[in-house]
């Protein structure tokens, strides 16, 4: 019993997690049907300046979040405008996944060069402090990190429904044509949204590096769970997303007690089968227009 | 758009870049009085890049120290590295690529048994004489290959033979009576902790939590959680490094505190203590090498790696070294490094020998497979010691371990 509830515990953290590192993808997809396979490797590249920082400064790794967030924010701009851009409509989606992939092999390569491979760990005097909540133990880095998804996606969420820019970029992902037509500059909005997604990446990768240990290669093994959860949710639906990885990251930790480790972490693919099997669209996200 | 000029001379320039290495190639083959050409094929990039420069600087100490003292057989040794990006297809590329058009005169193994097998293929193939500092699972010497050598103390299943021992030894009250084994879906990984989990069930301690985890996992609170819920005795860590301390970290996480604790790898790993935060205390690991181990040719690598590099060589550059001395002492006792009937003649030497290294005298039986155990090494206030078995030991074991 106690372990079903101790589960319960990690996979809702966990879920937690999933869905912030999950947003920014699935806020490219909506925005210009782009798949960004080198979102993950951008969340390393935050992990690693999280650590980097932390070792150079001695300061705690989630100050480094007022520099890396406007940093990744103008370098979401400057991908999208200097390459997503430029690739030609018909093939953009195809097209994107080639782009993509190079800019993750290039940060790959970089980390490598500038870090070594050298597995690292931010050492923090709280990274193994837990405390008890009715029986189940709960690690503080795990709830910092959880702190941090709730916090940027109810912001991200008040951002797009609240303001202006909120809105534009709304009109942008429903209908680029029409929003052209009220006169919304299609481009620029799609560019700062862009950034919008990569500023969450630069939050998301913080968070993952209180709790794990980093390598340049880390982000081949996160791309494939968070596209899934992202198609399972529903393309372009920050909402859906975030069940998904709550529904997905409790599913895992739970199944995780009958059928192991290896077992369990099929369920992102299983889930991603029986969606483009049964509900193309994603079970969360409704018509594809009007989401968020 | 070149011109077709441009292009011709392009052509042309190829063609003599190609001819003059061909004639470089067959030059050092036949004369016998050029640098011997050692090739090798690590993963420097991927998965296991963190051992596979290890391993590098342990191939590069050893020609730097040999070459120092006049070569072998009088020739200078030169590596040829190739990066094998942690892939099974790539290394056998690689080795085809050495042996096939590199010509080089020995071939020596790449890190981990997932590439050594591979890659042992290739050298047998070719009957090149294989030592491998990486490859200890039990699959590698069931393979039927006559020249493999694994230049260590043991293999994986062997490692925590001193451990199991003093475990059993323990009186009948104080004796563990459960004990929840995680392990990397690795051969090596997997191979320690269930040569230790083998020998405690055949002793009557249960085994309450068998987990295996996949090399990518990037989440280990539910397998803690599995572990801390069983409350077991003792816990296993068929680990390599990263799985090991994101493991242990969530044990702690968890108030997991068990009487004993054992991870293959990542405790000795320089980076570790730093990782999980100084929370080392009584931590068990198996290991191969020891920079205090008094092998008179340990204090020479000791010393001469840390004029090169900076800091002590640990086990992964140990084991690459290890490697070369094994190679280094076939070729001083034969006489010959090169491609064609040296190769068996150097097999048949390493069968029938003995080779002192600086992880001690080594031997063989017939698959390759090196005769010995590892020595088992505890963190006791802050340091890592070796504590088993007796006639080694730095340190008195402590049991049950203190809180983490």
């Amino acid at each position: 019993m106690s372990l079903v509830l101790q589960s319960v515990v990690l996979g809702l953290l966990l879920g937690g997690l999933y869905a912030l590192l999950a947003a920014g993808l699935t806020l490219y997809f909506g925005i210009m049907r782009v798949v960004m396979i080198a979102h993950s490797a951008f969340l390393i590249l935050a992990a690693y300046l999280a650590w980097w920082w932390h070792e150079r400064t001695g300061l705690d790794p989630l100050l480094s979040l007022v520099v890396t967030v406007p940093l990744f924010f103008l370098a979401g701009v400057a991908v999208q405008r200097l390459l997503l851009a430029r690739l030609r409509a018909v093939t953009l989606t195809m097209m994107s996944v080639l782009v993509t992939f190079a800019v993750a092999l290039i940060i790959e390569g970089l980390l490598g060069y500038a870090f070594t491979g050298t597995q690292r760990r931010i050492q923090l005097g709280y990274g193994s402090a837990s405390f008890e909540v009715l029986g189940a133990r709960v690690a503080v880095v795990k709830l910092i990190a959880f702190g941090l998804a709730v916090v940027s996606l109810g912001a991200l969420y008040l951002l797009m429904k609240r303001t202006s820019f909120g809105w534009a970029l709304r009109a942008t992902i429903q209908h680029r044509d029409a929003a052209r037509l009220v006169g919304i500059d299609t481009e620029r909005t799609a560019g700062y949204g862009f950034g919008l997604g990569l500023a969450t990446a630069a939050v998301g990768g913080t968070a993952l590096s209180l709790d794990s240990t980093i390598y340049p290669s880390l982000h081949w093994h996160w791309i494939g769970p968070l596209m899934a959860i992202i198609v399972v949710g529903g393309l372009g639906s920050v909402p859906g997303a975030a069940a998904a990885a709550l529904l997905l990251g409790l599913a895992q930790s739970l199944l995780q007690i009958p059928l192991g480790t290896t077992w369990a972490q099929t369920v992102f693919y299983v889930a991603l089968f029986a969606t483009l099997a049964v509900r193309p669209q994603g079970f969360f996200g409704g018509r594809l227009a009007q989401r968020f | 758009m070149p011109s077709p000029h441009r292009r011709t001379t392009w052509a042309a320039a190829l063609l003599l870049v190609t001819t003059g290495l061909a004639a470089c190639g067959s030059g050092g083959e036949s004369g016998g009085d050029g640098p011997i050409k050692v090739g090798i094929s690590l993963p420097l990039t991927g998965d296991f890049s963190e051992p596979g420069k290890g391993v590098q600087q342990g191939y590069e100490a050893w020609a730097k120290i040999v070459n120092d003292a006049g070569g072998l057989l009088g020739r200078q040794v030169e590596l040829t590295i190739l990066d094998d990006q942690s892939s099974a297809d790539r290394v056998v590329a690689d080795y085809e690529q050495l042996i096939g058009s590199d010509q080089v005169d020995l071939v020596v193994g790449p890190f981990s048994t997932r590439l050594v097998v591979p890659s042992a293929r290739v050298a047998s193939e070719y009957g090149m004489l294989f030592v491998e500092p990486a490859g200890a699972a039990a699959e590698v010497f069931t393979q039927g290959f006559k020249n493999l050598f694994y230049a260590a103390p043991a293999v994986a299943n062997d490692h925590y033979n001193h451990l199991a021992e003093y475990i059993l030894g323990l009186p009948a009250d104080q004796r563990p009576k459960t004990a929840a084994y995680a392990a990397m879906d690795d051969p090596f990984a997997q191979g320690t902790a269930y040569g230790l989990k083998a020998r405690l069930e055949a002793g009557g301690v249960k085994t309450v939590v068998n987990e295996v985890y996949p090399p990518n996992t990037t989440d280990f609170g539910s397998i803690a959680a599995k572990i801390a819920a069983s409350k077991a005795d003792v816990v296993v860590g068929g680990s390599q490094y990263q799985d090991g301390v994101n493991l242990i970290v969530a044990l702690q996480q968890l108030s997991y505190q068990p009487k004993l604790a054992a991870f293959s790898t990542a405790p000795t790993n320089p980076e570790f203590a730093a990782a999980i935060g100084n929370k080392t205390e009584g931590i068990l690991a198996p290991t191969g090498y020891s920079q205090d181990a008094p092998y008179p040719s340990n204090k020479e690598f000791v010393e001469k790696y840390t004029a090169q590099f900076g800091k002590a060589p640990e086990e992964d550059q140990a084991n690459a070294y290890t490697t070369g001395q094994v190679v280094a002492a076939a070729v001083k006792a034969v006489g010959c490094a090169e491609q064609g009937d040296c190769q068996q003649k150097l097999i048949d030497w390493v069968h029938a020998n003995k080779v002192d290294t600086v992880v001690g005298t080594l031997s063989w039986d017939d698959t390759g497979k090196p005769q010995g155990a590892h020595m088992i090494q505890q963190w006791v206030g802050g340091d890592i010691k070796i504590v088993l078995p007796a006639d080694v030991k730095e340190a008195a074991i402590v049991y049950p371990k203190p809180a983490w």
